[in-house]
């Protein structure tokens, strides 16, 4: 015990017990019930107990407490006796009883103590987990891509002199394409970065709706040329506070997943529509739509392990659980269903900033 | 033209200064390159290029100081090449002088044509030339003269505010103006720094000219940095 600690310990310990002793004073004056008295002392050892570092000051207190009690408010009255009928009883009992309470208080604040360190700890392990599945997913996606535009660009080195023209061509084409795909991981990544760590928040500022809307839209098409997309967004000027690249990072991120995942070559439809206390974007395709067993984990980030059917390395897991962070990191809602016919992504972001 | 005009490119990347250096000579201009920003003002005061491409992120000085340098002894247009994720910096170079700037990763088409706007600007302020009298592009024209706008042939109303953005943004067609630049021109010197009121002036205009305004043809936004008008 440190000697802050013991001074902490004895100042509480004597402040305590002064006060109690004040009140004990006070109300035997009045009347004369010495047994209340001796409640008193117990309460005071039990409150000793609490506010103090270790088991000694709870003891201390409840030896000091029996022996006050005693001396002071019975009979002999300023003497110390153990003598009378029923004494020795009464004060070896009250001493167990002021004893046993004070380790009881001093282990149960010991034992939530513990408990509160280890949650705190579970939550540290957690976040760890998180990061260390987010970190695996990313370089597993990273890779694939990778892998490939460094075999294509090698065999075209290679065979530079052999390979038919349209040969070279399409492996050009399919390291661009590669690249691309590198380029959208990693704006993912730094989108992720602007979210702060602690509280998973994000400075938002108030934004044009539709010009956000038109930048993504724009963004989009200019790394998919070939895919296209309506646009509505509501008549009305909407102003809305969000983080605008993160936002365009989510509308991108599920252009992007209709387009490869839907397996139609129907536009994709991005609509905005105004509710009572907030806007909700609606992403549709008219695709093959979403394997039911995956609805429910869709934005966890899952994408890796279950996406063997065909979808080559085009895993959208990271893609729609960061979509999932930066709304959740807004206070919106995002949800993903099944339509008639394809697939429809939706997320919500308020109107109002709320206040935190 | 038989005399090529010169491009400097002051990018310390290889790969991307090379990929740069393609794209220029095989668009019939002259390239020049510098790896640091020194290097950069050096080749800058002895070969006089018309169009320097300058990357902000530079081994030895800064590159906004390369700017900030260039544009104390010459006014030859300057393009400068960014990241994404650096709006502020964006921002900061366009008001420190910058003609334009273009974000990584870009195409070659899209380089192309900052460069040409970057070019015919300086060239038409260098000439002296009158300011043109029109803007005409797609179906919209802007009467400089009359103070009328057309689309389609059709008569667009707009209010005062709304005609001085629009024709501020057609003279500069082309180029991104920042939000404080245009704050500036058209609400004075003393205009109030939020930028709310030109961002609500701006989508009544996007409503009145923009088939759609979620797809706009006309008037583009850069968020966070400014609006550019197709040219």
């Amino acid at each position: 015990m440190t000697k802050r600690v013991l001074w902490t310990n004895v100042i509480i310990t004597v402040l305590i017990m002064g006060l109690f002793t004040l009140a004990a004073q006070f109300f035997f004056h009045y009347s004369r019930n010495s047994t209340s008295v001796a409640i008193i002392y117990v309460l005071a050892v039990m409150l000793v107990a609490r506010y103090c570092t270790g088991y000694i000051p709870g003891i201390v207190a409840s030896v000091f407490g029996v022996f006050f009690v005693n001396y002071v408010y019975t009979y002999p009255y300023m003497n110390f006796s153990l003598s009378i009928d029923g004494y020795p009883v009464t004060f070896s009992g009250m001493l167990i009883v002021s004893i046993i309470t004070s380790t009881l208080t001093t282990r149960f604040k010991k034992q939530s103590q513990l408990i509160n360190e280890q949650e705190k700890l579970l939550v540290e392990a957690e976040k760890e987990t998180m990061r260390a599945n987010l970190l695996r997913a990313v370089s597993h996606d990273l890779r694939t891509p990778l892998t490939g535009i460094i075999g294509m660009s090698k065999a075209y080195l290679d065979g530079a002199d052999t390979l038919p023209e349209e040969e070279k061509a399409e492996m050009v084409a399919s390291i661009q394409e590669d690249a691309n795909w590198l380029l959208n991981m990693v704006e993912n990544l730094l989108a992720v970065t602007r979210i702060r760590v602690g509280d998973a928040k994000v400075t938002t500022t108030p934004e044009l709706l539709e010009e956000v809307v038109s930048e993504a839209v724009l963004r989009f098409k200019k790394r998919l040329p070939h895919a296209s997309v309506r646009v509505q967004v509501p008549e009305e000027v909407l102003v809305v506070p969000m983080d605008a690249t993160l936002i365009e990072q989510v509308i991108i991120n599920l252009l992007e997943n209709a387009a490869y995942h839907s397996g139609s070559q129907e536009p994709i439809e991005l609509s905005v529509e105004r509710w009572p206390h907030e806007v909700a974007f609606f992403v549709r395709d008219s695709g093959r739509g979403i394997d039911p067993d995956r609805l429910g984990t869709i934005f966890d980030g899952g994408g890796t392990d279950s996406n063997v059917s065909g979808d080559s390395h085009k895993g959208m897991g990271i893609g729609l659980s960061i979509c999932k962070t930066i709304i959740n990191a807004h206070h919106g809602t995002i949800e993903a269903r099944n339509r008639e016919k394809g697939a429809e992504f939706m997320f919500t972001l308020p109107l109002e900033e709320k206040k935190a | 033209m038989t005399n090529k005009q010169t491009v400097l490119i002051i990018e310390d990347e290889k790969n991307i200064g090379n990929f740069i250096e393609t794209i220029v000579i095989s668009n019939h201009y002259k390239a020049l390159r510098a790896s640091n920003g020194m290097s950069g003002l050096s080749l800058c005061t002895s070969h006089r290029p018309d169009l320097i491409l300058l990357d902000l992120g530079l081994p030895d000085i800064d590159g906004m100081e390369v700017l900030q340098r260039i544009r104390g002894f010459s006014n030859v247009p300057v393009i400068v090449i960014s990241a994404r994720t650096q709006e502020r910096e964006k921002v900061d170079a366009l008001d420190q002088g910058a003609d334009d700037y273009i974000t990584k990763p870009f195409g070659s088409e899209e380089l192309l044509a900052r460069m040409r706007t970057a070019l015919r600007h300086s060239e038409r302020a260098a000439s002296a030339a009158p300011q043109e009298q029109k803007y005409s592009r797609d179906g919209l024209e802007i009467d400089f003269d009359k103070r009328v706008v057309t689309l389609q042939g059709e008569y667009v109303h707009l209010t005062q505010i709304e005609y001085k953005l629009v024709s501020l943004l057609a003279r500069n067609a082309g180029k991104v103006l920042t939000y404080d630049y245009i704050l500036k021109e058209i609400w004075g010197p003393y205009a109030d720094t939020d930028n709310q009121i030109l961002r609500v002036n701006m989508a009544n205009i996007r409503r009145k000219l923009e088939k759609n305004p979620a797809e706009p043809y006309y008037i583009f936004t850069e968020i966070g940095v400014g609006y550019r008008m197709i040219e």
